[in-house]
């Protein structure tokens, strides 16, 4: 993995659509995303979490405040040098043409020339296949995949791009329980080598394992973030959700438990 | 690079200069090498135009398909020869009214250019708001809104061609027939459509692996460095380009930018590094082989070589269409 890093972002406030006139979705968001950490991004539809993903990565301008990159403001950086040290994954993939499993989870390793034969690293590659259970479908057409399969391979781009801070659009969407788990083990380890990761997700247990930071939208124009425990209570999570949300142990580990909506309550 | 991509065009080279040799050897005076001077003078023009015909408008096919994000681009389809078509008759038609010279060839490959550039550009403006959707989960409909675009545009081009035919004086009318049929009959000049093929290809080929990225979506492509505005325009003119030369030379021959790249999508070569340079391979030897059999199917009569290449292209569309670009279960 490749050197420190640290970016920061500052007095962010995003409009839907990135326009001026669109509406507000939230504002006065500071974060600092440093390596080994792993931030969640949490709340109810159409809050900002994707425009928020795509703000941090530099494709979705903010109507204010800063992102700042090794100390340079984003808009500065040279946009392929960008390019090794953050990495996107989108929620939405376009797969026009044919390609199998391996041609697409490689696309962005190679970003220079492309008569520059640099290989791809072989043993890189069959190692992240195998971490999110993609061997057998390697050589499998992406256009005949299921949901949850085809997410795998675009978190499987997004990790063989090479960069540290990972980008990720609700990586778990349709994923069965099982691929959850192996997701969140695979980005913990991508932290844990010093990489970063700032993911959005909708099962908030999901979200509390993967995450050690969260940031909480609510969909009103107002989002809180820091540590998990901070950000993640109940009173906090069930104020976004408009459910009934309350914190229980479950064999030593903290669950949430999620009850009708709130407007329900006698 | 990787070897199976090599073999690949090491084959289509092989088809490329046999399908050359055959174009040659094959003539409505009959099989073999006749004499040297219908070899020299008829049919090796006739052939380098056939291939460089073939060549620019799979290229150019490959290139839409990338730009669209839709197996089903093809100039043809997309309207874009239609433009050619107008731009060319238009100027065969100054032409015509006493605006002619040794330039006049050359006018009518730059009309053509034009032409396509023209319909180029009205399409991906109709079909802005499409392609922009891209990412953002309104993909559905995209690739059958762009096909009807594109057949208004060629429509609305037909209307236009008719109306020039009907203006047309009597004396060239018959050869604006038959060259709007899609034909090498009667060829000489075959550089100008190499040269829009050249200039396309060193225009997009050294930045083809940036053309698959654009093809997953605008904002991924921009997250990897890809300057997406200048890199669309770019592709969009190289491929306006190749078609203008292409329909100036040997009219609207149809279906060759969809056939070829399809079928090098089946057989594995399916990154645009590859693709391209392959397709233009296939689509100059697919040409090339058409002709062949255009001249001698029905000798002496000669064919458009269009006839032939909607016989291959057309099924092979329907095909396309049928199957559709989601098999898959999302």
């Amino acid at each position: 993995m490749s050197a420190s890093f640290r970016f920061e972002a500052s007095g962010l406030a995003l409009r839907a659509g990135a326009s001026a006139r669109g509406r507000l979705l939230f504002e006065r968001l500071s974060l600092v995303v440093e390596p080994g950490q792993r931030w969640v991004v949490l709340g109810p539809n159409g809050a900002g979490k994707s425009s928020l993903l795509a703000a941090l990565a530099g494709v979705f301008a903010p109507a204010q405040g800063q992102l700042m990159l090794q100390g340079r403001s984003l808009r500065d950086w040279r946009p392929e040098a960008l390019a090794d040290w953050r990495a996107w994954c989108p929620q939405f993939w376009v797969d026009p043409f044919p390609a199998s499993v391996v041609e697409t989870a490689r696309l962005a390793t190679r970003r220079g020339a492309w008569w520059n034969a640099d290989p791809v690293d072989s043993t890189q590659l069959a190692q992240v296949l195998a971490e999110l259970d993609l061997r057998a479908l390697a050589d499998a057409d992406v256009r005949q995949l299921s949901g949850g399969e085809r997410q795998r391979v675009a978190v499987a781009t997004a990790l063989l791009q090479g960069a540290p801070l990972l980008l990720l659009d609700e990586p778990a969407s349709h994923l069965d329980l099982a691929h959850q788990q192996l997701l969140i083990g695979v980005l913990a380890r991508h932290a844990g080598e010093g990489g970063a990761v700032v993911a959005s997700l909708h099962d908030i247990n999901l979200a509390w394992d993967l995450g050690d930071h969260a940031v909480l939208i609510n969909g009103r124009g107002d989002v809180v973030a820091g540590t998990r425990d901070e950000v993640m209570t109940p009173q906090r999570l069930s104020a976004a959700f408009d459910v009934a949300v309350d914190q229980v142990a479950v064999c030593g580990q903290t669950r949430f438990w999620v009850g009708p909506l709130r407007k329900d309550l006698p | 690079m990787n070897t199976a991509g090599w073999r690949h065009v090491a084959v289509l080279l092989a088809l490329a200069v046999a399908a050359c040799a055959l174009g040659l050897a094959a003539g409505s005076s009959g099989w073999g090498f006749a004499m040297p001077e219908i070899v020299w003078q008829i049919r090796l023009p006739r052939v380098l135009a056939g291939f460089g015909v073939g060549a620019a408008l799979a290229l150019s096919g490959a290139l839409m398909q990338l730009l669209t994000r839709n197996a089903l681009a093809d100039p043809y389809v997309l309207g874009v020869s239609g433009g050619a078509a107008v731009g060319a008759l238009s100027a065969m038609l100054l032409g015509a009214i006493g605006v002619a010279g040794w330039w006049s060839e050359w006018g009518i490959a730059a009309g053509a250019a034009l032409g396509a550039l023209g319909a180029t550009l009205l399409l991906l403006a109709l079909s802005w708001r499409v392609l922009a959707g891209a990412g953002s989960g309104a993909q559905q409909e995209a690739p059958v809104s762009l096909l009807l675009i594109g057949v208004m545009i060629g429509a609305a081009c037909s209307a236009l061609v008719t109306l020039m035919l009907t203006l047309a004086p009597e004396a060239q009318l018959r050869g604006m027939v038959f060259w709007l049929l899609g034909d090498l009959n009667g060829v000489t000049h075959w550089s100008a459509v190499w040269i829009a093929l050249m200039v396309a290809l060193a225009a997009t080929w050294p930045w083809a692996h940036q053309l698959d990225w654009l093809a997953r979506g605008d904002a991924w492509a921009a997250t990897l460095g890809v300057p997406v505005q200048r890199r669309r325009r770019q592709v969009l003119v190289a491929a306006a380009l190749a078609t203008g030369g292409a329909v100036a030379t040997g009219g609207a021959i149809g279906f060759v930018g969809l056939v070829a790249p399809h079928a090098l999508r089946l057989l594995g070569l399916r990154a645009a590094p590859w693709l391209l340079p392959a397709s233009a391979l296939a689509g100059g030897s697919f040409v090339v082989l058409a002709d062949a059999a255009a001249r001698t199917l029905v000798a002496p009569l000669q064919l458009p070589v269009g006839v032939i290449a909607a016989a291959v292209g057309v099924p092979s569309f329907l095909a396309l269409l049928m199957r559709g670009p989601g098999r898959g279960s999302r």
